[in-house]
């Protein structure tokens, strides 16, 4: 097991390493090899420790960070849940790097790509299945560091650099809180061990635990693009599709769910932190459907998409629904994998087009990739015995079954979300694959390829964890082992929401068909050609959140950047200076006569001052009266 | 008889270095100063410090001494014709500083001194105390002769 | 002691007064400067030897002899930089040399 696990998390550090080390004197083929092999050498390894699973295991591979009380040792910890996330993130990375080997196939940054990418599913692991806090906030900043130098990798052009910033900088305000929380646990709990902190959490007053959980909570809003803190992952998607795909719609952004799932048994005490979980997690979910559906580029319509799930695995997570949560997640994770590789796919055959509007046409031109992308469309609008459809249905339930008012509202706005969610996927759909558009360039099957398993996990995701009323669930089960919380409704109860979550989706999509079908089409693309205005700008623009916070937080700062640059330092401390250097220039100037130059001179005042010390000193012994 | 002795040798000296200092040639100036030191070891003899005596035939009177000689005919110097010689502007501030610098030490030296005491102390005293309390000072001034002719050779060298 | 410390001491300030003079009277001639030096260092040795007579301590001796070490030190280094100098600007007048002032 302790070898397993060492692979796991050093395959792809290795491949990293080697490839930043010595990528670029390798041949372009020996870079791809590493870069896929370590990652799915990763997943056979997570394979095999999924097959020798027993009980939850806890390795210690190096003492790291020892002093006294403190320790933070590189421990990883292998539970159910960790298992489970680890099995999906090496699947898919390993999917998409055999994606990406396609789709950057004409790039010159390849090594610097795969050397990127295969430190991000090391620090990825590291996050998962790292045991301690510290060794977590490790991981945690790693993916941040990966992904911003993946979503600026075409750093060339100005906007790219910008969002990798902006994206940097949003997510650092999340990272201080979670810094804090962590500094704050240690001191309650002297010491960092997830394990041990979720032990001991009982004996905490709630007083204290509630803002921490809030901490914890915004920290998870920053890295999970979660409302307030969602301003920066549609801009991320300057990055190159796979790196969309990978890290911020299948894993990274995943992150912030799964630290509060982990630290659940001490969120869970205070009921305020799961009230404001969940209302992070119901509001985000709205926000993100609502502006995804005026987008009008394929890859921000699909990271509005993912704020929107996002918001969902948080709302289950507020529900207290784990294994919904996390099955979400998982399913979430191959489905949106699957839609950002079809979108890839799309964008790279329709050479680099992103607007929808412009888009058309392939369901005829590529059957294939058109029939694939409507199985990840399928899932995400969560229509009926899709995986999507399940995973939705048990957070809603869960959210339902929780009761109160507060939870009532929030159920409400989810089935009002996956209305919008059915909506806008099947408006992109629509748009995308139905009428007629430019004849696309060919495809490699390298570059399909990986969407085919995908689309099977994603449409029969349902099977991972089936509802109880027909049997235990897979998912379900493995997490029960491992001590989480597992609710269910009354099987009447439960089938009365999966059919209103049915008829929801239905309705969606049907509407979105509606409106956006071959015979409407050219109305509605000459209203795309016409500028936004009223309720579509609003939306289009992400609520202007963007502009709202350069009107909150830039221009305050800017502007009192401003005055301590331009008043207080170039007027009041440099021309203070300034004008006191003037002074002493003069005064030295004035005493710069005394000095000629000439030694002679110099020897007559080093005489005179001797003379006169030693008349001095001679007059005052003269006057005591001898030595 | 020593002090008769010491005060002769007071008078050379001082005739010595006036000479030496006011004279127009600096070889001159090199030969009366030599004078000048023969007498000072000869005080320094009858001031019972025979060593320092010594030396400062050895070092000053012949090394140091022969080292101005060899600078001076190194850049031949020796045409005091063409040197420029100090005016009345130069003489009148140097006399009036040691003018005051002698009325000082006249008032101070003046007061009444103790008893004077008699007492030999044998080289092997001195040199006891040279190379023991003294021994890093002789360390140190022996590295910073090293330094100099280090220095002197670097200056002198030809570019 | 064959004479009176005072007397020795008035000898050692005549002396010093003399390189004083010859220090500040010789700027056109840097060799002579350096002579003014000597001259005032062998007064100060003579105080030293002086004072160990006075009080029958040798330490004043061994610092007599310091001096001289010390002064064959700067005797060669000055002496080098005369040579230096002479070569560059072909005179041993101290006036000629204004560098320590800004240009």
């Amino acid at each position: 097991m302790r070898l397993l696990l060492e692979l796991i998390l050093f395959l792809p550090l290795c491949g990293a390493v080697l490839l930043a080390l010595a990528g670029g004197r390798l041949p372009r083929r020996v870079v791809e090899a590493v870069a896929c092999g370590t990652v799915w050498g990763s997943f056979a390894a997570t394979l095999g420790a999924a097959t020798l699973f027993a009980s939850p295991a806890k390795v210690e591979i190096v003492n790291w960070l020892t002093d006294f009380e403190f320790a933070a040792p590189v421990t990883l910890y292998l539970d159910p849940l960790s298992l489970v996330i680890a099995l999906m993130v090496t699947f898919v990375c390993g999917l998409i790097h055999l994606h990406a080997v396609a789709y950057m196939a004409g790039d010159p940054g390849y090594v610097r790509f795969f050397a990127l990418l295969n430190l991000f599913v090391a620090a990825m692991l590291l996050l998962v299945l790292a045991e301690n806090l510290p060794l977590l906030y490790m991981g945690w900043e790693g993916v941040g560091f990966c992904s911003y130098g993946l979503i600026g990798f075409w750093y060339r052009e100005e906007k790219n650099a910008t969002a990798a910033r902006k994206a940097f900088i949003v997510t650092r305000i999340g990272d201080v809180a979670l810094g804090i929380a962590i500094v704050w646990l240690y001191e309650l709990f002297s010491t960092t061990s997830l394990t041990g902190i979720n032990e001991t959490v009982f004996l905490m007053p709630l007083m204290v635990i509630t803002p921490i959980g809030i901490l914890l909570l915004v920290g998870a809003m920053g890295k999970s693009a979660q409302l307030p803190l969602m301003v920066w992952l549609p801009d991320a998607m300057a990055g190159p599709t796979p790196v969309s795909a990978l890290i911020h719609a299948a894993t990274m952004v995943t992150a912030g769910v799964y630290l509060l799932i982990r630290l659940f048994p001490l969120v869970s005490v205070s009921p305020t932190v799961m009230a404001a979980i969940a209302v992070t997690g119901g509001a985000s979910a709205f926000y993100g459907a609502s502006c995804a559906v005026a987008q009008r580029d394929l890859k921000r319509v699909l990271a509005y998409s993912t704020i929107s799930q996002i918001g969902f695995m948080m709302l289950g997570v507020g529900a207290g629904a784990l294994a919904a949560a996390t099955f979400h997640l998982i399913v979430h994770a191959f489905f949106k994998a699957l839609l950002f590789l079809g979108a890839g796919c799309i964008i790279t055959a329709l050479h680099h087009e992103q607007d929808i509007y412009r888009m058309g046409g392939i369901s005829r031109s590529l059957p294939a990739v058109s029939r694939l992308f409507l199985a990840g469309a399928l899932c995400l609008a969560g229509f009926p015995l899709t995986g999507g459809f399940f995973s939705k249905d048990a957070i809603l339930a869960a959210v339902w079954g929780r009761g109160g008012m507060l939870y009532l509202l929030l159920f409400l706005l989810g089935l009002a979300t996956a209305f919008l969610t059915a909506y806008y996927t099947f408006r992109m759909v629509r748009l995308v694959c139905g009428g007629e558009g430019p004849a696309p360039q060919p495809l490699t099957p390298l570059m399909t390829g990986p969407l085919v398993p995908l689309a099977i996990l994603g449409l029969g995701g349902g099977l991972l964890n089936i509802p109880h009323y027909l049997g235990e669930g897979l998912l379900g089960r493995v997490l029960a082992s491992g001590g989480v919380r597992v609710e269910h409704a009354a099987t009447a109860t439960e089938l009365a929401l999966q059919a209103v979550a049915a008829l929801t989706a239905v309705g969606g999509i049907s509407l979105a068909c509606h409106r956006y079908a071959d015979s409407r089409r050219p109305l509605r693309i000459a209203e795309g050609a016409q500028p936004a205005g009223g309720l579509t700008a609003f939306l289009l623009h992400g609520w202007y959140a963007d502009r709202l916070y350069a009107r909150i937080f830039v221009e305050p700062f800017t502007g009192t950047a401003r005055f301590l640059w331009q008043r207080v330092d170039a007027g009041l401390i440099d021309g203070g200076v300034d004008r006191l250097a003037e002074l002493l220039g003069r005064c030295g100037s004035w005493l710069g006569r005394w000095s000629s130059g000439r030694v002679s001179t110099y020897l007559i005042y080093l005489a005179v001052g001797a003379v006169l010390l030693l008349g001095w000193l001679a007059g005052s012994a003269a006057g005591r009266g001898g030595w | 008889m020593g002090a008769l002795l010491f005060y002769i040798l007071a008078t050379v000296m001082v005739v010595a270095t006036v000479l030496a200092i006011t004279g127009r040639h600096p070889v001159h100036a090199i030969v009366y100063l030599v004078t000048s030191f023969f007498a000072l070891a000869g005080i320094f003899f009858l001031l019972l410090a025979p060593l320092v005596a010594m030396f400062e035939v050895i070092i000053y009177a012949g090394a140091v001494m022969v080292l101005f000689m060899f600078v001076i005919m190194m850049l031949d110097l020796g045409h005091p014709e063409s040197g420029v010689r100090p005016g009345w502007r130069q003489w009148f501030p140097a006399l009036v500083l040691s003018a005051v610098i002698l009325v000082s030490l006249l008032l101070a030296a003046g007061s009444p001194a103790t008893a004077p005491r008699t007492g030999g102390e044998g080289v092997k005293e001195f040199a006891t105390l040279l190379y023991g309390r003294y021994g890093v000072a002789i360390e140190i001034i022996s590295l910073q002769l090293l330094f100099a002719v280090v220095g002197a050779l670097y200056l002198g060298r030809r570019r | 002691m064959i004479v009176p410390l005072a007397h020795i001491l008035i000898l050692a300030a005549v002396i010093f007064s003399l390189g004083l003079v010859c220090v500040l009277v010789w700027r056109s001639n840097v060799i002579m400067l350096l002579i003014g030096i000597e001259i005032m260092l062998n007064a100060a040795m003579l105080v030293f030897v002086g004072g160990s007579a006075r009080w029958g301590a040798p330490d004043g001796q061994v610092f007599a002899l310091m001096i001289m070490a010390m002064t064959s030190a700067e005797v060669s280094l000055a002496l080098a930089l005369v040579v230096y100098l002479h070569r560059r600007r072909r005179t041993v007048d101290v006036d000629a040399f204004r560098e320590l002032r800004d240009p």
